[in-house]
């Protein structure tokens, strides 16, 4: 009778339970279920017109949109050397067994056409999911510009920022940031901007002080904060604004202002100061108004940076224990917390989730100690740390890339320093820039 | 030596019954699952379903088109069974007589009680509304439901028929990345080497907001529950739900694999 009764509530419990299911979508999924990174095939678009510019958009196009993809950090590119011969330019040409068969294999697959038309540049793009017949076309989308470089450009941008936006779980690409930088190819350090590949490098500012440092994009990119030289006068804190394409006014405090740094709302702005004569971070409005300290102790406190995800917490540098340390502190300057244990540690930058400070660190200081100077991430509330570079030489500088997957870093030294790009586990590192010496990036949103 | 009459020592006579029984209805209950997962199987998943190949069936929806479908069966509330008391009036309930006593003594005679008038509680009748749709007559207008064409998927009205999973495959391939990625395995106790399935449901909103975020099977390692629920606490996002869907959440049940 138990058995039987027991059998029967199991059955009643199945039942209902398929009943409750069945009212809502349900995804049953976990982990473990094999490779992690989703294999895209991108398809070289094609020519829809005859126009004789066709050629060279093209090549732009599809070389963007592969370097794009390819950098995102969440694919698997299946070489295009496994591709099937024929390719689609429409949605209704897509052989799905060729692509999702090897030796192709992919699951996704971009495709589409590009064509001048008069002066404009008409670009139609489609992301299928080739594994799934029924209902294929996970995207589609269509773009018109001015039929020009740099617009095949941009195009091949805002389509792979649209792929890495739905594949990648909701966040947005970086294709489409800039990172600003120190550049002496003016003969003096100017802040100078860049795409996140390295195209379009141009300067920013032409001041032609001593030099300038420490370039901080604001968070919604419309100002930056740097340190420069004026005139007759220290380091101080420098505004220039993005909109008005010119310098803005920035109150000058006296001794010597470095190292400012965006709270993720941009209203305030924290930087080291030695107004009142040790070197220790003060918080003030964005425009200047109303500097106040937050830190007090013997030694030198630097390079602040905000908690962009909840703006309650600063990260800095102090030597307050002799060497160089990362410290933490809400941003009244309480809760004050040690972050590293040994050697010498600058430079912090916050991830944009909040939950890592990517630093560079020389972990054993000291005449013959063994080791460089190497970039680390460290998670903020178990401070487990690994290690990004390895055998570089001097790597210092590191800034996130506002999706949270790259970090962008200055490798080199004695003049010779250039900017570089990895993935924020350390893979895919590769150099950026070239031309004379640049150095201290920071990356914006645009 | 006592005399003993145990009449119900026979333990055998009924055991053996019992036993065929309990088997009989175990093989019943056995025979059930087993047409359910080789026949049901067969009928409820793959049929023209992503995974089942060339071979199967293929339906082609047809869009823009206007289909007269049946109207959907909305069937009144039968007014004759529902909880208003109604109009009409029951028997009144029989009072209950004291047993009569076996012998009257005609001298302690009581005089007879004066039965209660059974009355009709007025307040407790509905009255019938005017506008009642009579029984069977009420549901949607008979007008022909329009396929629709969203976004250049051939998606077609969504009954809620739970095939999201087979619809936007890399919507599930996306939640599942973004989940592992941000699972710290050093959350939990090392000395776990081997722990069973961790179970968590939780539901993506229309934004992609997770919501809800609840253990449904604990692996009876509270290092690992803990690391499991803290992934889905870190994510903001998921992405909003692709523009074909049109329900405003999907439920998800996600499980968590833990082997050193």
């Amino acid at each position: 009778m138990k058995r039987l009764r027991s059998a029967l509530i199991l059955v009643a419990v199945l039942v209902s339970s398929y009943a409750a299911s069945a009212q809502n979508d349900w995804i049953r999924t976990g982990t473990g279920l094999g490779q992690e990174k989703v294999r895209l095939g991108v398809a070289d678009f094609k020519s829809s017109g005859a126009d004789p510019r066709n050629e060279a958009l093209l090549k732009t196009f599809n070389d963007t949109l592969w370097n794009d993809l390819d950098n995102a950090g969440i694919f698997d590119m299946a070489s295009k050397s496994f591709y099937p011969l024929v390719q689609p330019s429409q949605p209704g040409e897509v052989k799905f067994d060729a692509w999702a068969n090897p030796p192709a294999n992919v699951a996704m697959l971009a495709f589409g056409n590009l064509g001048v038309v008069g002066s404009d540049l008409s670009v139609q793009g489609w992301l299928d999911d080739v594994k799934n017949t029924q209902s294929p076309i996970v995207l589609g989308k269509q773009y018109k510009e001015e039929a020009t470089d740099a617009k095949a450009r941009l195009i091949a941008h805002k389509f792979a920022n649209e792929i890495i936006f739905r594949l990648g779980g909701g966040v947005n690409g970086i294709t489409e940031s800039k990172l600003y930088y120190i550049s002496n190819r003016s003969g003096r350090k100017e802040v100078w901007a860049m795409d996140y590949d390295g195209a379009d490098q141009n300067q920013i500012t032409h001041l032609g002080a001593l030099a300038s440092l420490s370039p901080r994009i604001s968070p919604d990119a419309s100002r930056i904060a740097f340190s420069s030289y004026p005139k007759g006068s220290g380091l101080e804190i420098m505004m220039y604004s993005n909109e008005l394409g010119r310098m803005v006014n920035f109150p000058r405090f006296g001794g010597t202002n470095a190292t400012p740094a965006w709270a993720p709302d941009g209203t305030k702005l924290a930087f080291a100061s030695s107004m009142r004569g040790a070197m220790e971070i003060y918080v003030a409005d964005a425009s200047g108004a109303g500097p106040k300290r937050v830190s007090s102790a013997r030694g030198p406190d630097v390079s602040p940076v905000w908690n962009p995800k909840t703006g309650a917490q600063i990260a800095f540098v102090s030597g307050r224990s002799g060497l160089p340390q990362i410290y933490i502190m809400d941003a009244d300057g309480t809760n004050l917390q040690r972050m590293t244990d040994q050697g010498y540690a600058v430079s912090p930058s916050w991830s944009p989730n909040g939950q890592f400070l990517a630093f560079a660190w020389r972990r054993n200081y000291g005449p013959g100690a063994p080791g460089g100077w190497d970039i680390y991430v460290m998670d903020v509330a178990t401070k487990q740390f690994i290690q990004l570079t390895h055998d570089a030489g001097n790597n210092d500088f590191p800034t996130w890339s506002p999706d949270g997957r790259h970090i962008a870093f200055q490798r080199g030294g004695n003049g010779r320093e250039q900017i570089w790009t990895m993935l924020a586990d350390g893979s895919k590192a590769h150099a950026i820039s070239n031309t004379g010496a640049n150095s201290q990036p920071s990356w914006g949103i645009k | 030596m006592r005399a003993r009459a145990d009449i119900y020592s026979e333990s055998d006579g009924w055991k053996g019954p019992l036993t065929w029984s309990a088997g009989l209805h175990g093989l019943l209950v056995a025979a059930i699952f087993i047409y359910a997962a080789i026949i049901g199987g067969v009928h409820g998943e793959d049929w023209g379903g992503s995974t089942s190949g060339g071979g199967a069936m293929s339906a082609t929806l047809v869009s823009k088109a206007a289909i007269p479908l049946p109207r959907k069966e909305v069937v009144t509330e039968n007014i004759l069974a529902n909880e208003s008391e109604g109009l009409t009036q029951s028997q009144p309930k029989q009072v209950e007589q004291p047993p009569p006593e076996a012998i009257p003594i005609p001298e302690k005679t009581t005089k007879p009680q004066k039965q209660p008038k059974p009355s009709i509680d007025k307040s407790k009748i509905t009255p019938k509304p005017s506008n009642v749709v009579p029984y069977g007559e009420s549901g949607p207008v008979n007008a022909p439901t329009t396929m629709v064409n969203l976004s250049g998927s051939p998606g077609g009205l969504n009954f809620g028929s739970g095939d999201f999973g087979a619809r936007y495959a890399w919507y599930v391939d996306a939640v599942r990345r973004k989940v592992s990625e941000n699972w710290r395995k050093y959350e939990i106790d090392p000395n776990i080497s081997n722990a069973r399935r961790v179970y968590i449901t939780f539901e993506i909103l229309r934004s992609g907001d997770a919501a809800n975020i609840q253990i449904e099977q604990s692996s009876g390692v509270p290092s690992l529950d803990m690391s499991a629920t803290r992934a889905l606490q870190r994510i903001d996002t998921f992405g909003p739900l692709p523009p074909g869907y049109n329900g405003n959440k999907v439920s998800v049940e996600f499980w968590f694999d833990y082997k050193k």
